[in-house]
């Protein structure tokens, strides 16, 4: 992942409406639970608002694994490309 | 960082219930509580010298080293005589010391162990603060590490049952820099006399009044490391095993409730007299209190698994006991106030300080709102099956077990449906999350009281279970299948209906 994306800087907006947090201070390395606060329902819906910004099809069973700003991003940046081939 | 592993201790609980039990009829009168806003010191010192406050503390240090069942068992029995003795020990013995005793060094377990299990020492718990209350990731309290390595704590607690009457407080405070992480969270042990600590006055609440509840005032509190409880910054993991404790011990106390205002309900129906007949000759009187029953046998045989699941089960499983058996224990007291009629409402009969005392147990230890959306989450994203109960239980219980079965498919259903239909969007859909958690709730109530019928193989049992079946089947039905009518949603968000300007 190239660092400061389009993708990383919407995934690190929209962290920063969830959380009292400003954008500054999120790094792709921090977790969405452990390190910015976030608890379950709050990380889910990040993953949602995501997917509706982006207009993406993600499953829930996608999401599973995603726990990091760095794996969100991934996850968006991935179904952004399998959205341009189809 | 370990958990200790729940000791097996039915053995004991019985003849320790019996021996609360002598002591509460002897000791505790709940009215006179109530009016005095506090718990005398002798109904105190009586559950010490029962050894009551060590009970699920270590025997090394003077506790009895019992587990979580046993603890709800006792809790639920002193509830049955009042509620704020109830949560006195039941706050000491979850989120009073089971941090403390999970997470603890053997320093901190040698410094305050013996005298919170000798009772000399009461526990509190704080986490909520006057911006933050289920929201636990929006801490103002700091711990900020100085230059020799101590931690100055400033900030304000609210709401803290055994504020008044504590020796000992365990904080979460955010921790920001501590452990490696910019953000982290960390639970710290507060002693009554630290200079900086001002315990507030006791609040005026609705009901628990015999409970302490104050706020607590942090000035530059200075704090050795070695006030540190479990790993810096990294408060998550032990406070959702504490608050899984706290919370199945706070379900365990509705139990008790309910039971007390069963009690009073069936000495009113037996000698009550309407329409020249008693009122437990009537049908629709004989309706209502089998449902209340069947609502109080579903939260004991919840409770009941719950306190003895192991520590990943209890952590999910014990947001739906506290979910149903406050939103239960809530409608049994409001049910046995109906069947008393006007003395229901008059404060001898001992119905309405029940009712006071068991309204807050929807909004503490986690707002059922919130925890219902939680609960909803948690079903969208589970990856175990739940086990059928067709099969594993007796055929004398097969048909009740097909119609659990029943019920649990039907939530089902409407789990796959949200995860087709909205897909990662559903958790951006409350009502829905809300809804699910709901029924979760009553599949939960379902299948514990299935299987303990089961168990049991008591006639009256079985109907309790087949009861509580049906009523949530209707319930579920109704939750999943009659969600608020579009239209009374638009109108209730709508602009045109005065609301409070929204700051941010």
């Amino acid at each position: 992942m190239s660092p400061d994306t389009s993708v990383e800087r919407r995934v690190i907006h929209i962290i920063s409406q969830l959380v009292p947090v400003k954008p500054e201070a999120i790094k792709p390395h921090h977790r969405l639970r452990e390190d910015l606060g976030m608890d379950s329902v709050a990380s889910m819906e990040l993953l949602s608002m995501l997917a509706e910004e982006l207009e993406l099809d993600v499953g829930v069973e996608d999401v599973a694994d995603v726990h990091t700003v760095a794996a969100t991003v991934a996850l968006a940046e991935a179904f952004l490309a399998k959205k341009k081939v189809a | 960082m370990s958990v200790l592993p729940h000791v097996p201790t039915d053995e004991v609980a019985g003849p320790l219930c019996a021996e609360v039990t002598r002591f509460a009829a002897r000791s505790i009168d709940a009215r006179a509580i109530d009016r005095a806003g506090a718990i005398p010191a002798g109904v105190l010192g009586g559950l010490a010298e029962l050894g009551l406050f060590g009970l699920t503390l270590p025997a090394a240090h003077g506790g009895a080293g019992c587990g979580l069942l046993t603890a709800c068992q006792v809790v639920a029995e002193l509830a049955r005589f009042d509620r704020s003795v109830a949560v006195t020990l039941g706050l000491h013995l979850g989120l009073g010391t089971r941090g403390l005793v999970a997470f603890g060094t053997s320093e901190q377990h040698e410094r305050y162990l013996p005298s919170l299990a000798a009772g000399e020492r009461l526990a509190a718990f704080a986490t909520t603060e006057p911006q933050a209350g289920s929201d636990l990731s929006n801490l103002a309290t700091r711990a900020l590490e100085a230059a020799d390595g101590s931690l100055v704590v400033n900030g304000r607690k609210v709401f803290v049952t055994n504020g008044g009457l504590a020796g000992l407080y365990t904080l979460a405070v955010a921790t920001p820099g501590l452990g490696g992480r910019e953000r982290g969270q960390s639970l710290v042990l507060v002693e009554r006399g630290d200079a900086g600590l001002t315990v507030e006055a006791e609040e005026c609440k609705l009901g628990l009044k015999g409970s302490s509840t104050t706020g607590l005032v942090l000035e530059d509190v200075r704090l050795p490391s070695s006030r540190l409880l479990g790993e810096p910054g990294w408060a998550a993991k032990g406070l959702a095993h504490i608050l899984s404790w706290g919370r199945t011990l706070m379900s365990a106390g509705c139990v008790g409730t309910a039971r007390a205002a069963l009690d009073k309900v069936h000495g009113q129906v037996a000698h009550r007299r309407q329409f020249g007949k008693p009122l437990a000759a009537l049908e629709v009187v004989r309706e209502q209190v089998a449902l209340l029953e069947a609502l109080t046998f579903g939260m004991a045989a919840l409770v009941d698994e719950v306190a003895r699941a192991d520590d990943e089960a209890l952590l999910g499983r014990s947001l739906a006991a506290k979910v149903y058996s406050s939103e239960s224990a809530w409608r049994v007291v409001d049910g046995a106030i109906q069947l008393h009629g006007g003395l229901g409402f008059i404060e001898d009969t001992g119905l309405a300080v029940m009712l006071r005392d068991v309204r807050v147990t929807r909004i503490f230890e986690g707002a059922n709102d919130v925890l219902l959306s939680h609960l909803g989450a948690g079903e969208l994203t589970r990856t175990k099956e739940r086990a059928p109960l067709t099969g594993a239980v007796g055929l004398p219980l097969a048909g009740l077990a097909t119609k659990a079965d029943a019920l649990a498919a039907q939530v089902e259903a409407r789990r796959q449906e949200l995860l087709a239909r909205y897909k990662v969007g559903v958790f951006r859909q409350p009502r829905w999350m809300h809804q699910l958690g709901g029924a979760c709730c009553w599949r939960e109530a379902v299948d514990a009281a299935v299987r303990r019928a089961a168990v049991s193989a008591r006639p009256e049992d079985v109907a309790r279970a087949s009861l509580l079946t049906l009523r949530a089947s209707a319930e579920v039905s109704r939750l999943l299948e009659e969600p608020a009518p579009r239209d009374l949603v638009e109108v209730a968000l709508s602009d045109t209906l005065p609301f409070p300007e929204v700051r941010p």
